[in-house]
């Protein structure tokens, strides 16, 4: 995982990692998986002193294992179940978004699909009063047509205004800004205590597709790269905070270059509830 | 921050030296200083300056951003958002229906592509948006300049001079009833040679030269911060006669619509791009549907598709979300409706087909607003309902 360090746990000086630099041992998983006699001869370090170390930092870095019962009960008290607004969708869905999860849309040009994004985020600003983070790639947002949903719910001007208020628009139209977003929610939600208005339950990223199409394909890889980092930052974004997230993106077959034959074409699809 | 390097704008050198010296996350590279990053990953000192700026400046948000970001880094509420685009206007077409169905106009900070076969009008209504957002805020236009970026050569300069005189021809006209002061001033700037001198012409003949072109405007665009229309005519064609490589080609053009939105937000501008039709065989029969493919049917915010029906010219629109657009209803079934507004060319009507498809349900209505692509209802509805169910199924 991370560079090993002078400070990086009590055992550990600057000198030995120096000395395990010099023998090639550079990061926490090089001495954690290293043998560790081995080590010791070469660099001239007591066998105790690297054993302790390794000890610690197992138990600073690994992950925690929880059993199933404990993971069910917190599903249970943490996940909550968010009304789309559109009745057959819900069903569609078994009763609605999950949050913890990501939900994607896919359909092909004109099929509805901003338009099932606006319906969740009014449907969530406004009946269930929670915070919306919309993130834009194709300028497909106005905010008339949300006005437009929330003036079908109810007609009280403070309410429309209310709702349209809990709703954040983000505009990010390349891959690197929407990272750059999605870390900034990171941040601003783990430093934040609840606000007034209540918590960010909803991130709808409308679509995802736009971003990411313009780097996959042909010879370069990175673009599967930054696909794949994207993917994992909304999952973890969904995870840890608790939100739902829905992308949208376009249904087609799209040829990766030379990583698929001519029969397995991926679909461009990502995770499915 | 736990950001991954990857995550990063950095160069594919650079990237593959950190790795393999064992960082992997943002939070290791905060505390190093660049002499001592230089030295151990071996790159040049600018290089790695270089690089902590980059990573540094998206670690520390809790300082306020600089000013020189782009507005895309702004967060806004939907509130703010509506009263933005109340106070904004829109270019007028000079054709009522069609304003109408946009709404107005074209709009503002939004990508609008405008298909049609030969002749059908296309490079026309380019050249008369291009003087209409010149027309002085007193009239209701814009007063903002135009980027013309040519690449089928078809920009007629005379053409222009007809319109601009007929333009101004007709602002004379309304003011003469009114007098006002403030519009007889603008009138008096609103010459030939100020309308003719506010159009900004590129002439790109390749696709190289275009994507060059778009990847300049942006300066272009900081010197010249009155420009609101950028038009972009023909942008099927470079890209359907140079290149071979269809994967290639999707790529770039997805990456030239996602730069011309953006510039299309930042500089809150409106884009419009033209595009040629192509014929799709299916099932032994033929129809005309835009080219460059699926792909691109998702780029732009507006698509403006324009047919030849006999003697008259139809439009339809499609993938637009406008909410003087879209009926609002309360029906207990499907209600289909099919409306038409006839076109004359003279008159300026416009003739329109559009499906709406609306759904009720006890708690707020859904409306969904179809548009239909051929002149085959039919077959369009199989085709539509077969989108919507795929949706719900």
């Amino acid at each position: 995982m991370g560079v090993l360090r002078a400070a990086l746990c009590p055992g550990l000086t600057q000198e030995m990692v120096q000395l395990l630099r010099s023998r090639g041992i550079k990061t926490v998983v090089d001495l954690v998986s290293a043998d560790l006699e081995e080590v010791a001869q070469k660099c001239g370090l007591s066998y105790k002193a690297l054993v302790a170390v390794r000890r610690v930092l197992l138990a600073q870095f690994s992950a925690f294992p929880f059993n199933g019962a404990d993971v069910y009960e917190e599903l249970k008290t943490s996940t909550a179940i968010l009304s789309t607004g559109m009745e057959r969708l819900d069903k569609l869905l078994d009763t609605g978004l999950y949050t913890g999860e990501v939900t994607e849309f896919v359909g092909s040009p004109g099929s509805g699909k901003t338009q099932v994004c606006l319906c969740v985020a009014a449907n969530v600003a406004h009946s269930l009063q929670q915070n919306v983070l919309y993130i834009d790639s194709s300028g497909g947002i106005t905010a008339s047509r949300l006005l437009q949903l929330l003036q079908a719910r109810t007609q009280d001007e403070e309410e429309q205004a209310g709702a349209l208020r809990r709703i954040q628009v983000v505009h990010a139209f390349d891959i690197f800004r929407m990272l750059d977003v999605l870390q900034d929610l990171r941040g601003t939600v783990a430093q934040q205590v609840i606000s007034s208005s209540g918590t960010m339950k909803v991130v709808v990223v409308d679509s995802v597709t736009a971003v990411v199409s313009p780097l996959l394909g042909g010879q370069q890889r990175e673009g599967l790269a930054l696909m794949m980092q994207l993917a994992r930052e909304l999952k973890t974004l969904a995870r840890e905070l608790g939100v739902a997230v829905v992308p949208t993106g376009i249904q087609e077959m799209i040829d990766i270059g030379i990583w698929g034959t001519s029969e397995e074409r991926p679909v461009l699809e990502g995770d499915q509830t | 921050m736990q950001r991954d390097l990857g995550s990063f704008p950095l160069s594919p050198a650079v990237r593959v030296k950190l790795v393999s010296a064992g960082f992997q996350t943002a939070e290791e590279l905060l505390e190093v200083k660049p002499s001592e990053l230089s030295k151990e990953i071996r790159i040049s000192k600018e290089e790695a300056l270089e690089t902590l700026q980059i990573i540094r400046r998206d670690c520390l948000t809790n300082i306020p951003r600089y000013a020189g970001t782009s507005e895309s880094g702004k967060k806004c509420t939907a509130l703010e958002l509506l009263e933005q685009e109340h106070t904004q206007g829109f270019i007028i077409t000079f054709c009522s229906a069609l304003d109408n169905i946009l709404g107005g106009g074209i709009p503002l900070t939004k990508t609008t592509e405008i298909c049609g076969a030969p002749g059908v009008g296309k490079t026309q209504l380019c050249m008369q948006l291009a003087v209409d957002v010149q027309i002085p805020e007193c009239f209701g236009g814009v007063a903002g300049e135009a980027v013309f970026i040519d690449t089928e050569g078809s920009f007629m300069i005379d053409r222009v001079v007809d319109l601009a005189t007929a333009c101004i021809q007709h602002l004379h006209l309304i003011t003469g009833t009114h007098m006002e002061e403030e519009h007889q001033k603008a009138l008096e700037d609103f010459t030939l040679e100020n309308i003719l001198s506010h159009i900004y012409y590129f002439r790109c003949r390749d696709c190289t030269e275009l994507l060059a072109q778009v990847y300049l405007l942006p300066d272009f665009l900081s010197e010249h911060s009155k420009v609101r229309l950028v038009i972009v005519d023909g942008i099927a064609f470079p890209f359907r006669h140079d290149l071979d490589d269809l994967s290639l080609r999707t790529r770039l053009l997805n990456g030239l619509a996602q730069q011309m939105i953006s510039l299309a937000n930042n500089h809150r501008l409106a884009v419009i791009l033209t595009n040629q039709m192509t014929t799709k065989i299916d099932k032994n029969q033929a129809s005309l549907i835009p080219a460059l493919g699926e792909s691109w049917g998702h780029a732009a915010t507006i698509r403006i598709i324009f047919h030849w029906d006999q003697k008259q010219r139809t439009c339809v629109v499609c993938t637009y979300v406008s909410s003087k657009v879209i009926l609002k209803g309360t029906l207990k079934i499907f209600l289909l409706i099919f409306v038409t507004v006839t076109v004359f060319e003279h008159s300026k009507n416009l003739k329109f087909y559009f499906l709406t498809t609306v759904f009720l349900r006890r708690e707020p209505m859904l409306v969904h607003f179809f548009a239909s692509c051929t002149l085959r209802p039919k077959y369009l509805l199989k085709h539509r309902y077969g989108n919507f169910f795929y949706m719900l199924l």
